[in-house]
Order: structure tokens, then sequence, then C-alpha cells
């Protein structure tokens, strides 16, 4: 993907759109910050240890086909594949394209659930006042802002609790070298409640790259749960940047589930604004055979008395590789701030690689600050002693990965969800049939 | 049953236990004891199967088979079971999970059907019952957090449930109370038969009046230097292992 491509590329996408407004134009603005940067690379500190050129040099189409005869088909059948979805609230997207057919209808009271992008016929934008801020650190959420074919915007009005779970299920195009480029936009009142899974899935071989932003904005008191769940096919690609902030009293829980893909690269920054702020942020990934997969995250406490536990897991056997970069900034008057960080990985094969970097900033002095990383392979002492009660070494090590991972996967509340994301799991490792699944 | 001849092994390039012999047959219960560092542990924790004990010299021999050649889990699947001294956790394994597997692993190993949960449930609801292990346990993951008396009655538990020919006891007794002592002097009767044989390794000679042995040795500088039946233990009990000591070296 050379300037020149974007370039043309951009042109027809802004053909497409009203040719004013204020959408439009910023567009432009988002376009004209990615000009400015191009991918990032690994001269970037942030980007030391993942290579963007996969996908850089790929040509990926920008503005994704429309889904082709039977694509709905092989949507549906994906879809019966994992039960998970088949709720009241899920809403389907096909290489980035929205599918009303295999989506819910939200007639909840409080819940404002709307699509846009193009054609958007209710003209609904695409973008928050914040939306422009990460741009310049962030250039492919400007080029995820330039291109975006299609999103959703959430809202959930003063003091209402959404009692069942918003499932926003993205899957892989059937198309070869197809993007998606979502964006999600959540918007908690004040002491509102709502859990949203975004689900990437894919099962075929086709080359792809999914590039999300979500954005969120959280009122006081207000309480949001979502959890990614990554699953796509083995060559697709994956970036996606969250970004949120928090009103006082407000709380988030965040869970990143990194079981797919060819390349995978969250980044994650959570805004502890107001006072009494607290997030709780976790994520396990399994990198095998070749994957690589980065989780960035940042955590800003930027007032008193916020909190913040982070625990990442990771799991990489095989040629995979593994990245862990947790930065948690404690501002000067952010007074009384709690925050604790964990980053454990289980390196199973010498030609895996694992790289974690905690990296804690404090400006106050009242704090409450804690952070460990460690990488090693499975406990000797807990592998004997399976082995003395008769299990062979193979299935010992799988029930211990398995273990490892596990003490991630119950941080899920959502039961379904984290029966399929145990399953998921256990269908990496060979014995998992033999062996089932407990929690 | 087992015949342990001229043992050596080596810790850490350290030698521990220097030809040591002891036969063990179908039926018996043999009690080892001696101080702290003689060696007791090592010898437990050998025929286990534990390989960074490094066997220098000798031969043991389990149900006519050579034992060192075996992997862990093929002496347990040929009958062997190592009560921990202290018994690991394992964070994230659920200890029902764990000992049905390995009950399931034992099963298969003996070309035996395996069991259900339904089955497994039934089999240990009254080995529970006796080693007062309330059902909740069974759902937390293995030992952790467990009391030290939890953990002891949780491996007697997994022994009472895999049944071995040959069960070995590595100071299972120590850090006891007087109730949890009893609890698993039961347990360990109760597996008492004329097929099951039992090496009670300990320091002290209380869980000797609760589980009789038929021999008591003194284990002492890595080797068997003093047997006997069981007021072996109890001058033991008395005198303390000086004595033993300033005889051997006499």
């Amino acid at each position: 993907m050379n300037t020149k491509i974007l370039r043309k590329e951009f042109e027809s996408r802004m053909a497409q759109l009203p040719s004013q407004g204020k959408d439009h134009e910023f567009r432009q603005k988002a376009m004209d910050a990615f000009y400015d940067s191009g991918f990032p690379s690994r001269q970037w500190e942030t980007w030391k240890y993942t290579d963007l050129k996969p996908i850089a040099s790929k040509e990926f189409q920008l503005i994704p086909k429309e889904s082709t005869d039977g694509a709905h088909e092989t949507a549906s059948k994906l879809l019966t594949t994992c039960d998970l979805e088949a709720g009241p609230s899920r809403f389907i997207f096909l290489g980035g394209h929205h599918i009303p057919e295999l989506s819910s209808e939200i007639t909840t009271t409080g819940l404002h659930l709307s699509m846009f992008g193009y054609p958007s016929p209710e003209n609904r934008s695409a973008f928050s006042e914040h939306s422009s801020k990460n741009f310049k650190e962030h250039p492919l959420a400007a080029l995820n802002a330039a291109f975006s074919t299609q999103g959703v915007r959430i809202q959930v009005a003063e003091k209402t609790n959404i009692d069942t779970a918003i499932h926003l299920v993205f899957l892989d195009s059937n198309l070869e070298n197809q993007t998606s480029q979502p964006r999600i936009l959540i918007d908690l009142k004040a002491e509102s409640k709502i859990t949203i899974v975004q689900h990437f899935l894919g099962s075929n071989l086709n080359s792809g790259w999914t590039n999300s932003v979500t954005e969120i904005s959280q009122a006081p008191g207000s309480d949001l749960t979502l959890y990614q769940f990554q699953e796509h096919g083995t060559e697709h690609f994956h970036t996606g940047l969250l970004s949120s902030s928090l009103a006082s009293d407000a709380s988030i829980k965040l869970g990143f589930i990194d079981l797919g893909g060819r390349l995978t690269r969250n980044d994650v920054h959570v805004n502890l604004d107001g006072a009494g702020a607290k997030t709780e942020l976790f994520g396990i990934f399994l990198a095998t055979d070749g994957q690589h997969i980065d989780n960035h995250t940042r955590i800003d406490h930027r007032a008193p008395e916020t909190k913040s536990i982070e625990t990442f897991r990771g799991i990489v056997g095989d040629r995979g590789r593994g990245v862990f970069n947790g930065k948690v900034v404690v501002h000067p008057d952010a007074q009384k701030v709690d925050a604790q960080q964990s980053n454990d990985n289980l390196l199973l094969s010498e030609k895996a690689e694992i790289d974690t970097k905690p990296e804690l900033e404090i400006y106050a002095d009242e704090v409450k600050c804690s952070h460990g990383a460690t990488v090693g392979d499975l406990d000797t002492e807990q592998l004997f002693y399976m082995k003395s009660r008769g299990i062979k070494e193979s299935d010992a090590r799988e029930i211990l990965i398995f273990a490892f991972a596990n003490e991630i996967l119950k941080l899920i509340e959502l039961p379904q969800l984290r029966e399929r994301v145990a399953h998921r799991t256990a269908h990496h490792l060979p014995g998992h049939d033999r062996l089932g699944v407990e929690l | 049953m087992l015949q342990i001849e001229n043992l050596h092994v080596c810790v850490e390039n350290q030698p521990i236990l220097n030809d040591l012999n002891l036969e063990v047959n179908a039926g018996q219960v043999h009690a080892i004891m001696g101080p702290n560092g003689s060696g007791k542990s090592t010898l437990a924790q050998v025929l286990a199967g534990r390989d960074d004990y490094k066997v220098t010299q000798g031969n043991i021999t389990f149900c006519g088979q050579n034992l060192l050649e075996m992997q862990p889990e093929e002496r347990a699947h040929l009958g062997l079971f190592l009560a921990f001294q202290y018994p690991t956790e394992i964070p994230g394994v659920n200890n029902a999970y764990l000992l049905k597997a390995a009950l399931n692993a034992q099963r298969t190993a003996r070309n035996e059907q395996e069991v259900d949960a339904f089955e497994f449930m039934n089999l240990i609801k009254n080995k529970m019952k006796m080693m007062q292990i309330p059902e909740a346990f069974l759902n937390r993951s293995v030992n952790e957090g467990f009391s030290g008396g939890e953990k002891k009655r949780n491996e007697i538990l997994q022994m009472l449930t895999l049944e071995p020919s040959l069960a070995i006891l590595d100071e299972t007794d120590s850090g006891l109370d007087v109730d949890a002592l009893r609890i698993v002097a039961d347990g360990v009767n109760n597996l008492r038969s004329p097929e099951r044989s039992l090496i009670l390794v300990t320091h002290y000679e209380r869980l000797l009046e609760l589980v009789v042995p038929d021999f008591v040795h003194v284990l002492a500088g890595g080797k068997i230097v003093k047997s006997g039946d069981r007021d072996l233990a109890r001058y033991l009990d008395e005198h303390g292992y000086d004595w033993v000591q300033t005889e051997v070296s006499a």
C-alpha cells in the first residue's frame, strides 16, 4: 500500500460520501494525519517488537467489496459453529458490512443502538469530539477514521441497567485481501450499566486485515464490561485501538482474549479522569505456529483515589511470539491511587519469544503501586506431582497450560462466553478431547 | 514386592544415600525413622521417580520390574504411590479433575474401563467422609490455600482412591494435631490388606501407635543402621537418635 494507492483509494472513498459536513472534514483531517506519519515503524518505541510491514506491503482493499452471493449463508454457517451470540442482542458484520438480516432489533428502553457509515440513511456521525485526539499517536486509528465503512454507536441512558449483553460479531470476509475497519462508539450516561462483547471470528484461510477503533465515554458512576474475543482465521491481521475516558466513580472491566490471527496488535488506553474511577483490565493470549500477538496498554490515573488492576497472561509455543507493554501513569494530583499490574508468560518452546515491559511513571507521592512480570516454562514440581499420580507427561503439560489460562478465563463473567473461550483454548491443546475441560 | 539393593543416591553432587538395602513384602508395613537429614525423604522421592535425584549405584525392583528404568507415571500405573511431605499446589487445576484424571490414567494403563463423573463421585463419596473432606474441596484448586492438615488429608484421599499396592507416606504425620492424625491413621489402616504394603517415613513415633508397623528401620548417614519391631520406635521416642549414631560409629 504505497501513498499513491492510498490517495487514490481515499479519493474514491470520499467521492462516495456526501461532499459536505463535519464527517467529511473529519475524514480529511484523519487522512492528512496518516499521510504525515505513515504506518508506524519499528523505529517507534511503541512498535519496537511488532513489525507492520506484512500489512503495509500487502495490497489490501481499503474500500472492502460488498459480500457476494452465498456470503450470508457462509456467515450463518460460521455463526452456528458458536451459539454464543444466538441471544436477542446480536449484531453481525461480514467483512466490515452490517448484515441486518442476521442481526437483532433493539427495543430495550434506555438503550440506543445505531449503525452508521456509508450509506447512512440517518446520516449519523461516525465520530465523537474525542476521535481526533488519537490520530498522532495512533496512525492506524486515523486510517480507520478516514476509511471506516460501518460501525455502531451504543448509548445507554442515565440510570439504566441493560442486563442482556450486546454481542457485536465481526466475521472475516469470505473474499481475499479485504479490510474491515469497524468503529464502535460507546457512550454511557451517569449510573448506567451494560456488558458488550466484540467478537472477531473467521475460519477461512484468506488474507485480510481488521483495523478497529472503539471509543468509550463514561459519565459518573457508570459501569461497563467489555470483552474482546479474537479468533480470526490464521492468515488474518488484526490491529485495534480501544480508548476510554471515565468520569468520577465510573468503572470499566476490559477483557482481551486473543487466540487467532497471524499478527495481532491491541492498543488499549484507559483514562481514569474522575476521582474514584476504576478499571480492571485483563487478557490472555495463545500464540503458536508463527503467530504474533502484541498487547500494548496504557492506564492514566489523572484523579485521586482511582484504581487499576491489570493482569495479562501469555502462552507462546512453536515459533509464536508475544509482546506485552503495560504503561501506568500516575499524574501529579492523583493521590491515593492504587495500581497493580502483573504479566505472566509461559514460554513453551525454544523458538518462541516473549517481550514484556511494564512501565510505571509516578508523579504523585501517596500511591500504592505494584507490578511484576514473569516468563517461564511449566513448573517442574507440579509436573512431577501429577506424573506421580499416573498422569503422563504430555497430558500433565496440557492440563497445566490450560490451568494457567483458566486463571484468567475465570474473570469472564458471562458463562456462555467463558465456556466458549475455555473450549477454544483447550482446542489448541492436542489432547483436549480426552482431557476434557473443567472450570 | 519391593527390593532395594545397595542404593546410592546423590542430590546436587552430594551423596545422600549410601548402600541402602530394604525388602518389603506384600502385606507388610515398614516404618523408616531417622534424624533430620538422614535421607528419609530422598528415599521416598527416589522411589516415586524424581529425576533430579541421581541414582549412582544399586537396584530397585518393584513387582518384579526394574523401577529405576520407569517414568514416575509408569510407577504409579504399577501401583506405587507417594504421599508427599509437602503436597504441591496447582492453581487452576481443580482437585476433583486431577484425581479423576489420575484414576482414569491408571485404569487406562491397566486396560480397565474409565470411570465417568457419576461413577467417580460414587467412588470417592465415602472416602471423603472418612477423611472428613467436605465436597466443596473438590472444586478448589489442588492444594491451593489448603491448611497443612487439609493437604495431608487430601493426599490420603488420593491414596484411598487410587488404591496403590505400595504406598510411601513421607512424613504425613508432621504438622498434624491429634484429631487430624487420627483421621489420617484411620485412612491408612483402611487401606491395609494382605496384598498391600506401606512404607511410613516418619520422624516421630506417634503415628506408629495408630498404624502399627511390622518393621521399624533407623536410617542414619544414608543407610539403614538398625532394624527392629515397634518397640524400637518406642525406644527411639524415649531416647532420641543420638545413641544410634554413637553405636554406629563405635
